[in-house]
């Protein structure tokens, strides 16, 4: 009886988990994932048509399909690719070794969250794209410019959400790790940082976003390649089906981001371990 | 040898919603022998979980002193190790965690592991997470977890009040077995009565608050004990009857047996 009520979320989690990611299941979830995308292209496509709007204005559907052709065949597309995914690598890595030891240390010390709070809060709201100005001022329209603000536009987002997954964890868990005589870094890579992880994935999903918005609006602004630098530029020409067309490009590369990196990374961890519902 | 020793143990503190100095615990005193389970019970809010987070180091005492094995503690620390009313297991472990604190070699821990999971009843149940566990399977694993740690005490918070009756019966067996067996010290909270009886070689019984030791009665009822025979023994009776007149006395019957039920 007991074992059955008790168990009972835990296995049937297990067994639904599978069926889902089976073969059929992943085409399935596939076909759901983008047939919204589908309906915006044929909408888009329609509207477009009938209403006659020229293309400095709006352009079609089959423009910014050719006008992305043309990128790749003329190289664009991958230098500013690599540029940008660099950037936004070397940042979100920055950010996640600076903000994770930040944000658990603070969790970890009532008297230290007590100070840092209201910093952390002033400074939210100023996080990344404000700080453009001073990146270019401190270092030049560079590379390290643009990795500043994709690092700021994280670092807080991430530092908040381990704060308060540290805070999350039952107390039990903490004192049942000290009284088995736990060490200083043993409690952070074992004990801290798993059990915050629900936490510090949402701040990732958060940060992640911050950090690809900073990073269009800083190469906008402070670069000669990527893809907001690209924007930028066929703006200037009104080339709107390259402008579309990068923003195209940013979106499906964020929701690439989310089901390659972060979502995987959620399933092998907090799902695997009950610390996450499974059916929802 | 005396394992673990409280001597005036007193605990104030300040209510944080009336700013009043309450006294929670007024004067406790007394000693667990190596090898002795010795459980403490009292009218609810007497700060029995209070006395067990002192002698673990989860809270500071206000006066008085803690010894293990002879020495003065202050703080948590491996030599006493805690059983947690809702298990306290990490979600994210598998394997015996305490052991690699203590810098036992990988294979020598995976041996030790697997030893007490069987000890409990879990042989099989290695590589499953503590989310995959029933309520009763994780108690095991939380009494296995401290158990093979060795600690010099194990304290013991409730570990069976939210568990469901039949499977709390199996599991004081169980724990009666496995103590009978390996001897480690226990120092058991618990407000059930018939437990305390049950499972203890001496029973620690508290005043209401500010609460003092009313009585230290001794249960000297045969081992092995199991619990048909042994609730089943008059003198069983006796002493149960004997602590709940204490409790009485302490003007505060209805307390335990309300948060029994």
């Amino acid at each position: 009886m007991t074992l059955g009520r008790t168990a009972g979320p835990g296995l049937r989690g297990r067994t639904a988990a599978p069926a889902s990611r089976g073969p059929r299941g992943r085409l399935a979830s596939a076909f759901w994932f983008l047939l919204p995308f589908a309906l915006l292209l044929v909408v888009w496509a329609v509207v477009v048509a009938a209403t006659g709007t020229p293309m400095r204005i709006f352009p079609q559907v089959t423009d910014v399909g050719s006008a992305i052709a043309d990128m790749w065949a003329s190289g664009d597309l991958l230098r500013h690719l690599g540029a940008s995914l660099r950037r936004v690598g070397v940042g979100a890595l920055l950010a996640v070794a600076t903000a994770l030891p930040f944000g658990i240390a603070l969790g970890a010390s009532p008297k230290l969250a007590a100070f840092f709070t209201p910093l952390l809060r002033f400074s939210v709201s100023l996080a990344g794209i404000a700080w453009i100005p001073i990146a270019t001022l401190w270092l030049g329209y560079s590379d390290q410019a643009v990795i500043f603000i994709v690092w700021n536009a994280m670092f807080f987002a991430l530092t908040y959400n381990a704060l308060l997954g540290v805070q999350q964890i039952p107390i039990e868990l903490i004192r049942a790790a000290r009284s088995m005589g736990t060490g200083r870094l043993r409690m952070f890579w074992e004990v801290l940082l798993p059990g915050a992880l629900p936490s510090v994935v949402t701040g990732l999903r958060i940060g992640l976003g911050y950090g690809w918005r900073g990073l269009v609006a800083a190469e906008i602004i402070a670069s000669s390649a990527g893809l907001g630098y690209a924007l930028f530029l066929a703006q200037k020409s009104f080339d709107t089906d390259v402008v579309i067309a990068s923003m195209a490009i940013i979106g499906v590369l964020w929701l690439l981001m989310d089901r390659l990196v972060l979502s995987p990374l959620e399933r092998r961890t907090v799902e695997r371990w009950g610390m996450k519902s499974v059916v929802s | 040898m005396t394992a673990l020793e409280i001597s005036g143990l007193a605990k104030e503190y300040v209510d944080s919603y009336s700013g009043d100095r309450v006294t929670a615990i007024g004067e406790v005193t007394f000693t667990v022998e190596e090898g002795e389970f010795v459980s403490i019970l009292g009218p609810s809010g007497c700060g029995k979980t209070t006395v067990l987070n002192i002698i673990a180091g989860f809270v500071e005492q206000t006066a008085g002193t803690v010894k293990v094995g002879g020495r003065v503690v202050d703080g948590p620390g491996p030599d006493r190790g805690v059983v947690f009313q809702n298990h306290a297991l990490f979600p994210w472990k598998t394997a015996a965690f305490g052991l690699r604190m203590k810098g036992i070699p990988a294979a020598r821990r995976r041996e030790i592991a697997l030893e007490h999971l069987e000890l409990v009843g879990l042989a099989g149940f290695e590589n499953r997470y503590p989310h995959e566990l029933s309520g009763g399977m994780r108690q095991r694993l939380g009494v296995a977890r401290v158990l093979a740690n060795e600690p010099a005490v194990m304290l013991m918070d409730e570990p069976f009040a939210s568990i469901d009756a039949q499977t709390r019966r199996k599991l004081q067996e169980d724990l009666t077995r496995v103590f009978e067996l390996r001897r480690p010290t226990v120092f058991f909270v618990t407000h059930d009565i018939d437990e305390a009886v049950f499972l203890s070689d001496r029973v620690v019984v508290l005043s209401r608050r500010p609460s003092r030791v009313r009585e230290i009665v001794t249960v000297d009822l045969p081992r092995p004990r199991d619990w048909q025979g042994t609730t089943a023994l008059p003198e069983f009776r006796e002493i149960a009857n004997h602590i709940t007149a204490l409790l009485s006395e302490g003007g505060d019957r209805e307390g335990p047996e309300l948060t029994a039920a």
